[in-house]
């Protein structure tokens, strides 16, 4: 092989690669976007409450707190890094809320999700106020200049998230809406 | 620096008539042909490339809605391609300065691409889960191309993952990241050599040690540090007697294992000044510094800059703490003040006297 498409190789490989992760990364987010389970989810004051940074909004919802009576099965004996799976269904008012959580794999069955969270760093034991936890939907992305309103919206709780779940347990916005008007929707690409 | 200090001494050396001038001019251009001498232009395209680089990550942070996402996505995408497709046919051009620019704005470009993309689908979270497929991308490409810029590009980029654990995961030492650092470490050190971009290899070096020092401060401290300190007491000596195996090795490295290891034997026994800080303990270490910074400079000191400022600092700095700490709770702050001039003193006579014998040394040899 002559040195040129020796080089040209090395080109179409790092370009071939880079876009392959490129495109499996909107391929895994879309499809969950395309045939995930909806779920609407009421969103909870930020403490900070100005934290808007620069180009996103600080998103918290209440199903954020998983309460300690709500964990069930067994808990990691010593300090490490964790998952929790979290049930999550239907309430009255149209807003899904934490039903049971585990540190092992749940399922979801008829009419409930289940959402996996963020790896976080776990003390045991649990308390009964529960553990703060994340979902990897704890960001809005707005245009430079338009975060102030939906911050403000997010304080007064008159902003909720329709998101859909993945069966792995991955969450993706798909919606916000201010006072149950959505605001951005979310295209698939 | 090296440049400007040959052109001094070249001079000098022909003034004293010890050279002929074109012996010297001969020098020094053999110098500038050398591929890795400093150019002020290609220095200058490199800077033009990380501004460029620097716009395309701005105006993805922007979120600038007069372009569509998808647009915005395709053209990232499109810019990924030109310019690893630049970087081939100039390198197959030789310009090699040009070609590096332009693997660092393709590599560049494709950090941005993925924070687009999480922009797009809010995604939050997992800031070091970006860094490392960034890393990955980059290591890949500078072993595709050989190129030592991108191997620049990757050391700053193992950095980038190291913080992004502290915004993740508060430091917190997990069987994963752990592994991932020195991983990195590693990596760098490998594409360094494999491309030839032995200028670049420092950041890989201070990760190792920030890896180390995290590990301190995350774990049992006292063996960790005793570990540190002789960890990097076996490093250095090795590196730096003549009679070790590796030392044909680390001096072709430079200045740098030598260094580096010492730098890690007297971290470790900074730390161990935290953990002992009563009278015995505190004498016992203390003793140890000194030892350890006067060995530094007999064994590394007259060929070693960097190793010989370090063991100075090191030796008087523990004067002056051993000074302030045992010496002065007996006698009294008033005293403090004489007994630290005296040891200062002290100090220099000893260092005057070390720096003699390795002059002297050196006329020997040169006898």
């Amino acid at each position: 092989m002559t040195r040129f498409s020796r080089i040209l190789l090395a080109a179409l490989a790092v370009c071939v690669l880079q876009t392959g992760i490129l495109g499996y990364i909107i391929g895994s987010r879309a499809a969950i976007l395309r045939s995930g389970t909806e779920i609407l989810l009421k969103t909870a004051p930020v403490d900070p409450r100005d934290l808007l940074r620069g180009d996103y909004v600080v998103l918290n919802y209440e199903a954020s707190i998983v309460p300690g009576s709500a964990i069930v099965g067994p808990q990691p004996k010593e300090a490490e890094k964790a998952v929790l799976w979290v049930r999550l269904a239907k309430g009255a008012d149209e807003f899904w809320t934490v039903r049971e959580a585990s540190f092992e794999r749940l399922e979801p069955t008829d009419g409930n999700v289940v959402l996996k969270t963020l790896p976080f760093q776990f003390y045991p034991p649990y308390s009964d106020s529960g553990l703060q936890v994340q979902y990897g939907i704890e960001r809005f992305y707005v245009p430079e200049g338009e975060g102030k309103a939906l911050e403000q919206a997010r304080n007064e709780q008159a902003l909720t998230i329709a998101a859909r779940v993945s069966s792995g347990g991955k969450a993706q916005i798909r919606s916000l809406l201010m006072d149950g008007k959505p605001v951005y929707d979310e295209p698939l690409y | 620096m090296y440049r400007g200090r040959l052109e001094r001494d070249l001079g000098l050396w022909v003034e004293k008539g010890l050279i002929a001038r074109p012996v010297a001019d001969g020098l020094l251009k053999e110098l500038d042909s050398r591929e890795s001498s400093f150019s002020v232009g290609q220095f200058l395209v490199i800077l033009a490339a990380v501004l460029i680089s620097a716009a395309i990550l701005m105006l993805v942070a922007s979120n600038w809605e007069a372009i569509p996402r998808l647009v915005r996505v395709g053209t990232l995408v499109g810019l990924i391609w030109v310019f690893h497709g630049a970087a081939a046919l100039l390198l197959a051009r030789g310009r090699n300065g040009l070609a590096a620019a332009s693997l660092i704005m393709g590599t560049m470009t494709f950090g941005g691409a993925m924070s687009l993309i999480g922009q797009m689908y809010h995604l939050s979270g997992d800031a070091s889960d970006m860094m490392m497929a960034w890393f990955a991308a980059a290591a890949f490409s500078a072993a595709a191309f050989r190129s030592g810029a991108l191997a620049a590009i990757t050391g700053f980029l193992a950095w980038g993952y190291f913080i992004s654990l502290g915004s993740d995961f508060d430091f917190d030492w997990n069987l994963l990241p752990a592994l991932v650092v020195p991983a990195m470490a590693l990596g760098v050190m490998g594409l360094v050599y494999y491309t030839k971009a032995g200028k670049v290899r420092h950041p890989a070096y201070l990760l190792m040690l920030a890896w180390l020092v995290w590990y301190y401060v995350s774990h049992d401290s006292v063996p960790t540090a005793i570990l540190l300190a002789i960890v990097g007491a076996v490093g250095f000596l090795l590196s730096g007697l003549p009679q070790s195996p590796l030392y044909p090795a680390a001096k072709r490295a430079g200045a740098a294992p030598a260094f580096y290891t010492c730098l890690l034997c007297m971290i470790g026994l900074g730390l161990l000044h935290i953990e002992y800080d009563e009278s015995m303990g505190r004498l016992v270490v203390g003793v140890l510094t000194m030892i350890a910074a006067v060995t530094s400079i007999a064994v590394c000191g007259r060929d070693n800059g960097v190793v010989r400022y370090l063991g100075y600092i090191a030796f008087a700095g523990e004067i002056l703490y051993l000074s302030s700490m045992t010496v002065g709770s007996i006698i009294g702050t008033s005293g403090l003040f004489l007994v630290s001039g005296l040891v200062v003193g002290f100090t220099a006579w000893a260092v005057i006297q070390l720096e003699k014998r390795l002059a002297g040394r050196a006329a020997e040899v040169k006898a």
